[in-house]
């Protein structure tokens, strides 16, 4: 079983890892952003030291939202959302330190769990795809489109509505089969071969939306020391009396982030959202969630986590990624050359086992740096904005201008696709819809294409593989849960609406 | 039903398809949420919200539009590490809160960043790890070293 591993993979693991928990640790930064910004670092490397540097980001960017969450009561990542709910009440209890602790070996715990879910559920998910045609592979992605319409709550129509925008946006290119340009202007012909590149899509959507989002506040999201609580530890953590009991819970709570990371574009503010509820619907004392419980800290920081590997799964075995941040691992393969997908495991057997090897290091590392230096992380927080967004928007340029070997299109695609992100969110359509639709645009129209070529352009030929028809019934299925699930959300904020009346 | 593919329009099959889908979406959505408004008492089509937020700070926000698009045009005539720095120096500045732009501190660690961190990203990608970077009027190339400061 060969793998990458060595201490110079470790110490690049080490570097992402803590880089991805700064950037976790700042309102306003992100995983993905930490990922997309260090991407191009990646050029100069071989695969696999590229990816014990981007899953250092990731795991660590994951992580170190539970900082801010507990110390300040705002969640530094959108998955540490329900973080907040009972880690701030703890650490205004005086028990800041025992909650960072319960939060980053809840952490630890669902990185761990998903590791195993992700080794054992890839490679049967691989072997069942490969058998696909390109019936089934037009068919699944157009599944994972109506996944993310799923479960955009509330926002079924905008999520499809966008995504599809997305699907369009990726088709301005050069059609590959008779070399014709469509809806692309003349004069931007000669650019525009092989479309909009995804690095610069991706972090134009995510970096320069979000540094114009906080501009128009005025930049205040920096914090001082007057902010933070005081990490105090009048009670101590202890592993055996706080996990106590929750074991169902941690179990639970790891496998709803899982499986809420291999449905694509469901982020982990929705895993941890999910686990957190149900913890509260099988908890002895649900009244008590939101008051500063382990219970609920641990729900949360075990989904959120466990969302890592989950995410994996789909991109690794089918070429969907799972999350925003696993559609710029996307960009990290791509790079290399290497094709993610029904063959990857079978063609890069040394490739996959690293993934394996550098995930689980990397949430070792990630414990190690958290768990016992846990005093230092207030002090991240303290790092301003003001000082840290010009430097990113430097690194973004840098990796924008290196994405086709040096080219200055690229670098307007990111200033370009930050406004349409602020857009995007100003008239409410989820951004991470947009960006699956996009990356999944070009594959769609490839197997519809094929699709039709195959069965001389009948679309009967959509109808007629067993295999295809299981398809068709998960679609169905996602659509009539999203119509109902979607008429439910309305009710309750109408019902919420009266309330407050 | 079958849909025609000839060798010379099958570039426009699917990108139609999808602007009838989202045409159709697009009705759907306007409608659905129209029908919803009215149901709760107000009129079909949404009043213009507030697109900004109240209050926003104009100065940073179209400062920041306006000094992306300086940075990226002159990026390829003056070359990256210098022209970045004095860009660094200036997002810094724009960036900055009143009693900040006042201390003398916050421009010098200001001036500090921008030179280091121009140095490091420049030296790093373009050196170190061969990444093509903007060149321009002020890239520095030794080739007998084999050293570029893009």
């Amino acid at each position: 079983m060969p793998f990458a591993f060595g201490p110079e993979y470790l110490a690049v693991a080490l570097f992402g890892v803590v880089i991805g928990i700064i950037f976790g640790a700042i309102p306003g930064m992100t995983a993905t952003m930490a990922v997309a910004v260090f991407l191009p670092l990646t050029y100069a490397y071989s695969m696999e030291m590229a990816l014990y540097l981007l899953l250092g980001l990731y795991v660590g960017g994951i992580s170190g939202g539970l900082v801010p969450a507990i110390l300040i009561n705002i969640p530094g990542t959108p998955s540490s959302v329900c973080t907040t709910f009972d880690g701030h009440p703890m650490a205004l209890k005086g028990q800041g330190e025992r909650a960072l602790k319960i939060g980053i070996t809840s952490s630890f715990i669902g990185g761990m769990i998903s590791l195993v879910v992700l080794a054992l559920f890839t490679p049967v998910l691989a072997a069942w795809a490969i058998k696909f045609s390109a019936v089934e592979k037009f068919l699944i992605i157009l599944f994972a489109l109506t996944v993310i319409a799923a479960l955009s709550r509330g926002q079924m129509l905008r999520g499809i509505w966008i995504g599809m925008l997305g699907v369009l946006i990726a088709m301005m290119n050069q059609f590959s089969v008779n070399n014709m340009y469509r809806m692309v202007p003349k004069f931007l012909e000669s650019q525009m071969q092989s479309g909009f590149q995804l690095f610069p899509v991706l972090i134009g959507l995510f970096a320069v939306s979000e540094m114009l989002e906080q501009c128009e506040t005025g930049m205040h999201a920096s914090y001082s020391k007057d902010d933070t609580l005081e990490i105090k530890n009048d009670v101590k953590f202890n592993f055996f009396r706080d996990f106590k009991g929750q074991v169902i819970n941690v179990i639970r709570s790891a496998l709803l982030g899982t499986f809420m990371g291999i449905l694509p574009g469901v982020g982990g503010s929705a895993a941890s959202l999910i686990a957190y509820s149900q913890a509260k619907s099988w908890s002895k004392h649900p009244e008590l969630l939101g008051t500063g419980v382990p219970e609920g800290l641990i729900a949360s920081e075990t989904s959120n986590n466990g969302l890592t590997g989950g995410a994996l799964v789909p991109l690794l075995s089918l070429g969907i990624p799972g999350d925003s941040t696993t559609a710029v691992l996307i960009g990290a393969f791509m790079l290399q050359g290497i094709q993610v997908g029904p063959l990857f495991i079978t063609n890069n057997p040394e490739i996959w086992n690293t993934v394996l090897v550098a995930l689980l290091c990397c949430n070792i590392l990630m414990y190690l740096v958290m768990f016992f230096p846990v005093k230092l992380l207030a002090k991240i927080i303290l790092i301003p904005q003001e000082r840290l967004y010009p430097v990113v928007l430097m690194m973004c340029t840098v990796g924008a201008y290196a994405t086709l070997n040096g080219r200055m299109f690229d670098v307007w695609c990111l200033l370009v696709f930050g406004i349409v992100g602020l857009l995007i969110k100003k008239f409410h359509f989820p951004v991470s819809c947009f960006l699956i639709g996009f990356i999944l645009g070009g594959d769609l129209e490839d197997y519809f294409i094929q699709v039709l070529t195959t069965y001389n352009g009948y679309l009967t030929g959509l109808f007629v593989r067993p295999m295809a028809w299981v398809i068709w019934a998960l679609i169905i299925l996602s659509v009539v849960y999203a119509v109902l699930d979607n008429r439910k959300a309305k009710r309750q904020a109408a019902e919420e609406a009266a309330a407050k009346k | 039903m079958r849909i025609n593919v000839e060798y010379s329009t099958q570039h426009w099959i699917f990108p139609i398809i999808t602007i009838g889908v989202l045409v159709i979406l697009g009705v759907l959505l306007i409608a659905l949420e129209g029908r919803a408004r009215v149901k709760a008492g107000g009129s079909f089509f949404a009043k213009p919200g507030r697109f900004f937020a109240e209050n926003y700070d104009k100065f940073k926000f179209w400062g920041c539009i306006v000094l992306m698009i300086v940075y990226f045009f002159f990026l390829d005539k003056l070359g990256f590490t210098f022209w970045s720095m004095i860009c660094l120096y200036l997002f810094n500045t724009l960036f900055a809160n009143k009693a900040q732009l006042k201390s003398a501190k916050y421009h010098v660690i200001s001036v500090i960043i921008s030179v280091v961190a121009c140095l490091l990203i420049s030296i790093v990608f373009g050196t170190l790890f061969a990444i093509t970077l903007p060149s321009g009027l002020f890239t520095i190339e030794i080739p007998s070293l084999g050293f570029i400061l893009y």
